[in-house]
């Protein structure tokens, strides 16, 4: 039996089971659709390209906003968007101008005076003279909690000598300050600010950088507006910069090509899929080189010959063209090519040598595998397994364990309760102040606390010489020898920084500080 | 062997049970039948497509794909065989307890019961994966803790219908022990709920198990599991667009034949099969046993709760 229309198809209603099954239907190609768009297709909204004059960059959320709390070497990035350092480093590390356009050791090099630039100003108009550096720089060093104290250990008093002029007594000549007052530790904060507030600083910057933060929410992104009292204001050719966190690196592309962002950071494997996908690539030397942190104090390291076994059991050339994609460099000191710190007698000290690596722990005794745990907090999954892998080949049986980033610093640098760690070290501005974190009896990558009488003579006398001097790159160089060869510290390679560009100027290429001035969006 | 020629006779049963008959396999000889070691390097042959070295490719490292999808099958299904072991071990005499052993057991019972249902399975494993250590086993007991409930409501469900049957009663009138009644009145009844529940659960535990590795808890690198390979797949997109399916796959076609297993036990067992032999001979005689009351019961249970 058929049934008879009782009205024309096209006006006839659907019952509800059809309609639902249509609005489903519709629903699916809609969401379709929106996904193949979403996954890279040719976007519309290209609200990154240029004229925005904004800068979108999913980069990295400081620890705080106060730089003598922070307690990421990584936070100088961000925090020297809103903060002017006393000096800056160029491009082989040498102290230059920036707040201070001048400075001067007295002869026997236990005080130092900083010229300040006439007529700058903090962000709130607010004077940037000596005595508010002067507080500034003894906030720092005295302020309970101070993560920036230990640095400035040997300042026995900051004054204002006149408006312009910070004098800098210290306790024992250290011709390091201009080096070291380039990052945080230089970094002048508004005490108009820390005298009111200090614990505001967190999520409240106050200086005097080419940004003033408008808005933060901790862990998902700050906005950012040009600071017109900035004293290169001129040069800063965006208006707004809005910051957040790193987004997963499978999704680098595709949010910088969508618009979401216009600058990304890319990881080795993202790069050639940004430049299929039309984006400007550009790769910035570093100061940062990836190492394997080592408690010496722990088993198997503290067995200095499975520590040189392990150095020589790495082939870090592997590592880098499979890990990380070419990317880098292979090193093994803690310092670039180039720059003063950087020894050339190291360049090939522990060449990929696994026949020697098993001959070291044959000498030492061992005839069945080494056993021993390796953390990993997630900084580099490739090349931690090809790592374990590497050195099961040489006799080393590592265990991986994974911890949450979250936990890195607690577990690694405060409790010294992992063995192996694979890190990053970020650079100093100060090569003292870099022997210091890596090798100091202090130092936050240096696990097992040990120290080396020979380092810290030598370090004695580099912080005596100054940086002008013709001796000081061989005195450092032989630290940075002294220290490569007698600490357990494992360097593997430098470390680019990748980031793909949609509608934003190159960046300067600085290997210390991102800076903005002249970057177009 | 009634149940199992009834769950035979469902065509999507005798598809699941080929399926996980096949997942049972790798899981125990999945690393013997490995054409490669799933933890070797092949370095210079890294984020390769198919080959006939590779038949699935490699991965970041240079590692077999279909070796490592086979070797992972056992630390991914073990891992939820576990935890729904320790789920039926808490859940199951509790749900027999409450319902049997008076009301102030049966008060403490559902609170404690009421208080793991909300708790967020993949949070709470995280945080027991943080306080007692990132392992497998640690993460395994979590989630074993939280899928506790779902066996302690379906057992106390079917054991609070079958406690006011006359039989039951009469049994111990006649002065049946608890332990006696429990024994030849209830378990067999509770058995097939149970094991219904088993089947959802164990395809729940895959997926959480799998969404922990994904997340890099319960298993340490380089062991391979289907979730952990997910999460490094979805890092090489652009090299290998292809990579998330396998494990996706796998995962698909476990959880899947899990549910409609579970589907095509309840229908052997329960109302669903006498209603379809009653329409197809309707002389046949209808049960009225419990056994039929039971899984209704347990229905209207987990409505209330």
């Amino acid at each position: 039996m058929t049934r008879a229309r009782t009205s024309p198809p096209r006006l006839n209603l659907p019952n509800p089971r059809q309609s639902r099954r249509g609005f489903l239907g519709l629903g699916l190609a809609a969401g379709i659709v929106l996904s193949l768009e979403a996954c890279g297709g040719a976007s519309t909204a290209d609200s990154g390209s240029g004229g925005t004059k904004t800068i979108k960059w999913a980069w990295q959320l400081p620890t705080t906003w106060d730089p003598v709390t922070s307690s990421a070497g990584s936070d100088v990035q961000m925090l020297a968007l809103a903060y002017d350092p006393l000096t800056a480093l160029d491009e082989q590390g040498n102290a230059v101008p920036w707040l201070a356009e001048s400075w001067a050791y007295d002869e026997a090099g236990t005080s130092v005076t900083f010229t300040l630039r006439p007529g700058l100003t903090f962000s709130d108009g607010k004077p940037i003279d000596a005595a508010a550096v002067a507080a500034s720089i003894e906030r720092g060093r005295t302020q309970d909690g101070s993560l920036i104290a230990p640095q400035m250990a040997t300042i026995k008093k900051v004054s204002a000598s006149s408006d312009l002029e910070v004098l800098v007594e210290l306790s024992e000549v250290d011709y390091q300050y201009p080096l070291l007052f380039a990052g945080k530790t230089g970094m002048v904060v508004n005490p108009a600010a820390f005298e009111k507030d200090a614990a505001a600083l967190a999520t409240q910057p106050a200086g005097s950088g080419p940004f003033t933060v408008t808005s933060y929410v901790q862990n998902d992104h700050a906005s950012m507006k040009k600071n017109p009292r900035f004293h290169l204001a001129d040069e800063i050719k965006v208006e707004n910069f809005d910051l957040y966190p790193q987004q997963d690196p499978s999704t680098a592309v595709a949010s910088v090509r969508s618009g979401q962002f216009n600058v990304g950071r890319l990881g080795g494997a993202q790069v050639q899929q940004a430049k299929d996908a039309g984006l400007d690539v550009q790769v910035i030397d570093t100061m940062y080189i990836s190492v394997l942190d080592v408690n010496a104090t722990m088993a198997p390291f503290d067995d200095p010959a499975v520590v040189e076994a392990m150095k020589f059991g790495i082939d870090r050339e592997k590592v880098r063209e499979v890990a990380f994609f070419g990317l880098g460099d292979v090193n093994y000191q803690p310092f670039p090519p180039g720059y003063v710190g950087y020894n050339a007698e190291l360049e090939d000290l522990y060449a990929y040598d696994p026949e020697k690596a098993r001959q070291l722990l044959a000498d030492a005794g061992y005839t069945a595998p080494v056993k021993g745990t390796f953390t990993s907090s997630g900084q580099s999954d490739p090349a931690v397994e090809l790592i374990q892998a590497q050195l099961k080949e040489i006799g080393i049986e590592l265990e991986i364990e994974s911890i949450p980033p979250t936990q890195h610093t607690q577990l690694v640098y405060l409790e010294h309760s992992k063995a192996l760690t694979y890190d990053g070290f970020a650079g100093r501005e100060s090569p003292v102040q870099a022997f210091q974190v890596l090798f100091g009896a202090e130092g936050l990558m240096n696990p097992g606390r040990k120290t080396s009488p020979e380092l810290e003579a030598q370090l004695e006398k580099v912080k005596k010489t100054p940086t002008d001097s013709p001796d000081y790159p061989a005195l450092l160089q032989e630290a940075t020898k002294i220290a490569v060869t007698s600490f357990p510290n494992v360097f593997l390679q430098l470390m680019p920084s990748a980031i793909a560009r949609k509608g934003v100027s190159e960046l300067p290429d600085l290997p210390s500080l991102r800076r903005f001035e002249g970057v177009t969006a | 062997m009634t149940t199992l020629r009834n769950l035979w006779a469902v065509p999507t049963a005798r598809f699941a049970l080929v399926v996980l008959a096949a997942v049972a396999l790798l899981a125990l000889f999945g690393e013997a039948l490995a054409p490669h070691d799933p933890l070797r390097q092949y370095t210079d042959r890294v984020l390769e497509g198919p080959s006939a070295d590779h038949l699935l490719g490699t991965d970041y490292v240079g590692r077999d794909v279909l070796s490592r999808l086979m070797t992972g099958t056992r630390l991914s299904v073990v891992g939820a065989a576990e935890a729904v072991l320790i789920g039926g071990a808490l859940g199951i005499p509790t749900g027999l307890a409450s319902a049997w052993l008076g009301p102030r057991l049966e008060w403490l019972t559902l609170r404690v019961s009421d208080t793991l249902v909300i708790l967020p399975f993949t949070v709470f494993a995280i945080a027991v994966a943080g306080t007692l250590g990132n392992g497998l086993q640690q993460a395994m007991f979590a989630i074993g803790v939280l899928i506790s409930p779902i066996f302690f409501r379906v057992t106390r469900a079917v054991a609070l219908g079958l406690r006011r049957q006359q039989y039951v009663e009469a049994a111990e009138l006649m002065g049946a022990s608890q332990w006696w009644t429990l024994r030849k009145h209830i378990w067999s009844k509770v058995l097939p709920n149970v094991a219904v529940t088993a089947a959802q659960a164990t395809g729940a535990a895959l997926l959480v198990v799998a969404s922990l590795s994904f997340l890099g808890l319960g298993v340490s690198p380089p062991a391979p599991t289907w979730g952990g390979m997910l999460a490094s797949d979805l890092d090489y997109l652009a090299q290998q667009p292809w990579a998330p399916v396998y494990p996706g796959l796998l995962m698909m076609a476990t959880v899947g034949s899990l549910n409609l297993l579970a589907d095509a036990v309840r229908e052997a067992t329960g109302d669903a099969p006498r209603r379809r032999r009653k329409r197809r001979s309707p002389s046949a005689s209808p049960s009225a046993g419990p056994s039929a009351a039971a899984p209704v019961n347990a229905r209207k249970e987990n409505a209330d709760a």
